[in-house]
């Protein structure tokens, strides 16, 4: 269960990025130097996006950087980060200010990473999160959403 | 049983996220369905009633000429939206 925290080694706040797919390798990028991807893990990512339009923008503000599992993932893991500039995808009308990339093993293992999220988008924290600057107060914000 | 298919790009983060969404809303309004998520390339082939996915996947579904409903969302864990969208075809069924 230990995924589904967010640590100093998994989120990074107002992150400078210069479009989309510049937002995507800096959120992926946490979940390489944890050990969680490949470096093949991002372009694939970008390449979804290119092809399926944008399917990991989830709800307004928030996006979910992820692609199947035999495209450079080698464990469960997420990270969050949140944007100095908001960027937008194609397609869509708000810009994306916060991002949690996750790697999944196969359909089910990361189960309790989209709950987590499933969690915080329906009870309206987006906004709220896009403004924090640090850890402590992320993990207060989210207390109720995490076992 | 009914069964409902949520799509996406991969299969397995925003359709499981929206697959959540889609049973806490069957949960209310009393529906019992067999849901599941998967990848858009793999869903033409999955034999579902129902199919749910993004807005964004809209032109792509309609390449592959599918039998059972289809339903498209702007948001996908917005529960009054999932509603809105899924009574209807669900009273069209008989199953509401």
């Amino acid at each position: 269960m230990k995924e589904i925290y967010f640590t100093e080694e998994n989120v990074a706040f107002n992150v400078e990025a210069r479009d989309w797919e510049d937002a995507i390798y800096k959120g992926v990028a946490l979940l390489k130097k944890n050990g969680c991807v490949n470096e093949h893990y991002a372009t694939a990512v970008v390449n979804n996006v290119n092809e399926f339009g944008p399917y990991i923008v989830l709800s307004p503000g928030i996006a979910i950087p992820h692609t199947r599992p035999e495209n450079g993932a080698l464990k469960v893991g997420m990270s969050l980060i949140t944007l100095k500039t908001p960027v937008f995808f194609k397609d869509t009308q708000e810009p994306v200010k916060v991002m949690i990339s996750f790697s999944a093993t196969d359909s089910e293992k990361h189960l309790n990473i989209i709950k987590v999220i499933v969690k915080i988008v329906e009870k309206g924290l987006i906004d709220q999160i896009s403004q924090i600057n640090s850890l402590a107060d992320l993990n207060y914000l989210i207390r109720e959403e995490q076992p | 049983m009914l069964k409902i298919l949520v799509v996406c790009g991969a299969g397995l983060g925003s359709s499981f996220a929206c697959q959540m969404s889609v049973e806490s809303v069957l949960q209310d309004i009393g529906v019992k369905a067999d849901l599941d998520h998967s990848d858009i390339s793999s869903a033409a082939g999955t034999r579902a009633d129902i199919i749910i996915s993004g807005k964004n996947f809209e032109s792509q579904f309609q390449r592959y000429d599918l039998p059972m409903d289809l339903i498209f969302l702007e948001r996908l864990v917005d529960k009054a939206e999932i509603e809105e969208k899924l009574v209807p075809v669900l009273k069209a069924k008989g199953a509401l």
